[in-house]
């Protein structure tokens, strides 16, 4: 009887979960029935996006199996994981009445803190857990901890995950531990002696699965092989540098208007496929360019994309993308800026060719032999440099007098509390700082060419 | 379902009244007597020693003041022992009325949570009063610097002074100062196991309050084991006297420590019993016997270990050595074990194991502790050292000794 049950279990569960029925099959023959034992510990592991927390919560769910789930995020120290465990037991028949019963009378009376437990170590944790399990209904279940973004446990104290794998033989219980990663079970090991748990991995979707999985999205208005068509044209455009399904979804929404709009205006029938797809495809190389950055957000996308639609010939996304490179600096500061950027990108020995007075004439022949060797700092990053250098600098380029005040320094501590620049060391008052500049070429030109220099005459790589 | 037998005796504690069980034959009244536990009434081999804290401590109880001695020492050579015997023996003579009245207040810094705690543990068996480590410290400081008509003398004995260093050395200094204050009549002996622990731990002004009356305990020789055996089994026919000497001969090479000679001792004869308890008849312990017990006691199982290691395993750590010999150098990456392992597996014509096969391997070896890692979340730049001697792992590798 159990067997038959099981199979329609699995067939409507596949139904709803789609291209993971091997996974789930062997989660199935894992767990079991409810009263055997499972393994102690499992560790589940695959990309994002590849269903892990879905395909585990569904077939928790769907056999009403007693879980709790637990994002490791939220447990900055173990202490909260152990309360939100012993707080959130599954618990079930009389027993559960009666905890129902004090939970309302407490909620009447204003205060539920009576009824929370506090346990701030493992000992503890798993004393309690025993006694509160051996004296309620689940001590005849299995109980499973989910525990998600397990990589984060590594970093709490050494002892909790060799304890958490090996939940099931301390605590004496019927307990499984699962826990979900998307890093490998080798990154885990550290220090000696870990209980080795079940791995159990989940492949990437195929082009096909994701397709199907997709097709699933098509709004009631659109038929079936209209959207699955539109599907492929996203994933043709898309799969080279996408196959999280998260965001390939968000995609396919966020354009599915461009598409379908010819349609709807009867200008296209839906069996041109040629002309749907040249219709669309501009649309997407578009959006290929901002594939995980979130620099326009979905509502104002839509705006975008109802205004193009209506006149197409104006240029809305210039006025709504942010320009992000272009900040207001007093004047001082962009010279400092400047200074350091040059300070940062220039060979030290270069700085009397650049900024002497009465600089020595290179030879052509020299100065070509150095070019084609050296290698472009900027493929390098930034150097740093000690402050003395960026003050030179800043007192050649800068026009007029400055009197260096302390009005100068405030301003170079706030470029560093912008992160616009990076001071390294100095803590101590004695030992000069170092400073490392941390902005781009683009943001550098953008700011001299407020002030009028040109910072490219004075950059090593561009002569 | 079966019945239970209704006047079935039901199991009670032994009765304590009777004599305590004698021992059934030699061999166990000899284990009885070599127990560490059974502290003899005459200390053999420490008659010196013994008779120079006696003339110390009674001098100064009988002049009334207060001095400090510093006892040094390896492990097991008797300090404790002979410095709790020169008190029991006072403590008769005062009992007797040949001495004057003294307390004996006893601390053991393993013994204590916090080195300030020292304070009331000796506040507790002065006065059977209880209070705070500071409050403690007040009392004490009052009762051995103002002067009062106190009537004894205090004997305090300090084991373990080493774990009594706190930062400041404030409790070291208390209580090397007291004993210099006119009205303490207090006898400190400080017992730890460096000899140069004053020069090395203590600041100057500590030091010097210890003073330079100092005893250093030798580790005994393999006449004086052999002797201190040979007292404990006297009158007791179970050992060759060619065995004893074995024994002692051993244990004097290594530390010259009365314990693990008498656990030696105490194993061998458990070695002999297990011997004759087929053959019957009377059991002495022979040589082999000792010489059982010292392998079982002194070997290393890092050997053994290598040896019943699995293929991979062993062929993992000839990649180690390899790779060491290479580079010349007693550390390696991960990522090149591997390329050495692969090398060594083509070689012997069995599978390569993947790189997640050998990480586990590798981890596996680390937590025996044959080899040293870092955490797996480094993978590939992991550095590996040995925990072993390479010539330890090509010994115990070597095809033609059978494992």
């Amino acid at each position: 009887m159990a067997e038959t049950s099981e199979v329609d279990e699995d067939s409507s569960l596949n139904s709803k979960v789609l291209c993971r029925q091997q996974q789930i099959k062997t989660l199935l023959s894992l767990f079991g029935q409810r009263q055997a034992m499972t393994t102690g510990s499992l560790f589940i592991y695959g990309h994002t996006g590849t269903g892990k927390s879905l395909v585990l919560q569904s077939v928790l769910n769907h056999n009403k199996l007693p879980y709790i789930f637990l994002n490791s995020i939220e447990c900055s120290s173990p202490r909260f994981l152990f309360e939100h465990i012993l707080n959130n037991l599954p618990v079930q028949g009389s027993y559960q009445i009666s905890q129902d019963l004090n939970n309302l009378l407490n909620i009447e009376n204003g205060d539920d803190d009576d009824d929370y437990i506090q346990c701030d170590n493992l000992t503890d944790f798993i004393r309690l857990l025993v006694s509160f399990i051996s004296e309620s209904p689940l001590k005849n279940q299995t109980l499973y901890l989910v525990l998600d973004k397990a990589e984060r446990l590594r970093e709490s104290s050494a002892s909790l995950l060799p304890v958490l794998l090996r939940l099931q033989e301390l605590s004496g219980l019927n307990v499984c531990t699962i826990f979900v990663s998307e890093i490998v079970w080798e990154k885990f090991r550290s220090g000696t002696g870990f209980y080795e748990p079940y791995c159990l991995h989940f492949p990437d979707y195929s082009r096909q699965e994701l397709m199907e999985i997709m097709c699933l999205d098509a709004p009631a208005s659109c038929e079936k092989d209209l959207y699955s068509l539109y599907i492929n044209i996203v994933l043709s455009v898309f799969h080279m540098v996408c196959r999280d399904l998260r965001e390939l979804r968000h995609i396919a929404r966020l354009n599915y208007q461009y598409f379908i709009e010819p349609i709807e205006k009867n200008e296209v029938k839906p069996s041109d496929t040629k002309k749907l797809w040249r219709n669309i495809e501009p649309h997407l190389k578009k959006a290929l360019t901002s594939v995980y950055l979130r620099e326009v957000s979905s509502r104002q996308w839509e705006l975008l994309q109802q205004a193009e639609l209506a006149d197409p010939d104006s240029d809305f996304s210039k006025a709504i993308v942010p320009s992000r490179s272009y900040v207001e600096l007093p004047y001082y500061s962009k010279f400092l800026l400047i200074a350091a950027y040059i300070a940062s990108y220039n060979p030290m020995k270069y700085d009397r060719r650049f900024f002497a007075k009465f600089s020595a004439k290179v030879s052509k022949r020299a100065k070509h032999v150095k070019k084609s060797e050296r290698t472009s700092n900027h493929l390098l990053g930034p150097k740093v440099f000690p402050i003395d250098r960026m003050m030179a600098i800043f007192y050649s380029i800068v026009e007029g007098k400055v009197v260096p005040s302390a009005y100068i320094n405030v301003q170079i501590s706030s470029l560093v509390s912008l992160h616009l620049l990076h001071q390294i060391g100095g803590e101590d008052k004695i030992a000069a700082p170092k400073y490392k500049c941390l902005v781009t070429l683009d943001f550098i030109r953008s700011v001299a060419r407020t002030v009028h220099f040109d910072v490219m005459r004075y950059l090593y790589d561009f002569l | 379902m079966p019945k239970r037998a209704v006047n079935r005796e039901r199991p009670t504690l032994p009765s304590r009244s009777g004599p305590k069980p004698t021992p059934k034959n030699d061999l166990e009244e000899a284990r009885a007597r070599l127990h560490v536990s059974a502290v003899p009434n005459c200390l053999p081999c420490r008659e010196k020693e013994f008779s120079d804290i006696f003339g110390f401590v009674e001098s100064k109880i009988l002049d009334g003041t207060g001095g400090c001695m510093y006892i040094s020492g390896v492990p097991g050579t008797g300090k404790t022992a002979t410095v709790k015997e020169v008190l029991k023996i006072l403590e008769a003579e005062r009992d007797d009325g040949n001495l004057q009245d003294f307390k004996f207040v006893e601390v053991n810094g393993m013994k204590l949570t916090e080195p300030r705690q020292a304070y009331v543990e000796i506040l507790k068996a002065l006065t059977g009063k209880e209070a705070t480590a500071d409050h403690a410290a007040n009392i004490l400081n009052k009762m051995f610097t103002v002067p009062a008509p106190r009537s004894s003398p205090v004997v305090l004995l300090v084991d373990e002074l080493d774990l009594l260093w706190t930062r400041k050395q404030d409790v070291m200094y208390n209580i090397f100062d007291w004993p210099t204050k006119e009205m303490a009549r207090l006898i400190v002996l400080a017992v730890a196991n460096t000899m140069d622990l004053p020069e090395r731990m203590m600041i100057k002004r500590v030091a010097s309050r210890l003073g330079l009356t100092r005893m250093t305990f030798q580790p005994y020789t393999f006449r004086q084991l052999e002797e201190i055996v040979a007292s404990r089994l006297k009158g007791l026919q179970v050992f060759d006297s060619d065995a004893v000497q074995l024994a002692a001969r051993k244990v004097a090479a290594v530390s010259g420590d009365a314990r693990r000679a008498l656990d030696i001792c105490r194993r061998s004869t458990e070695i002999a019993e297990s011997r004759t308890e087929d053959a019957g008849g009377e059991a002495v312990v022979s040589m082999s016997d000792i010489n059982a017990a010292v392998e079982e006691m002194f070997c290393s199982p890092k050997i053994l270990a290598i040896r019943n290691l699995a293929v991979q395993e062993q062929l993992f750590l000839k990649a180690v050595v390899a790779e060491f010999q290479r580079s010349g150098i007693e550390e390696a990456d991960f990522c090149k074990l591997y390329d050495q392992h692969q090398t060594l597996c083509r070689f012997e014509g069995i599978h390569v194991p993947t790189m997640t096969e050998l990480s586990a391997i590798c981890y596996r070896l680390g937590s025996m502790r044959l080899l040293l890692t870092e955490p797996g979340s480094r993978d590939l730049s992991m550095r590996i050292r040995l925990n072993v001697s390479q010539d330890d792992i090509m010994y115990a590798l070597r095809a033609d000794i059978p494992s």
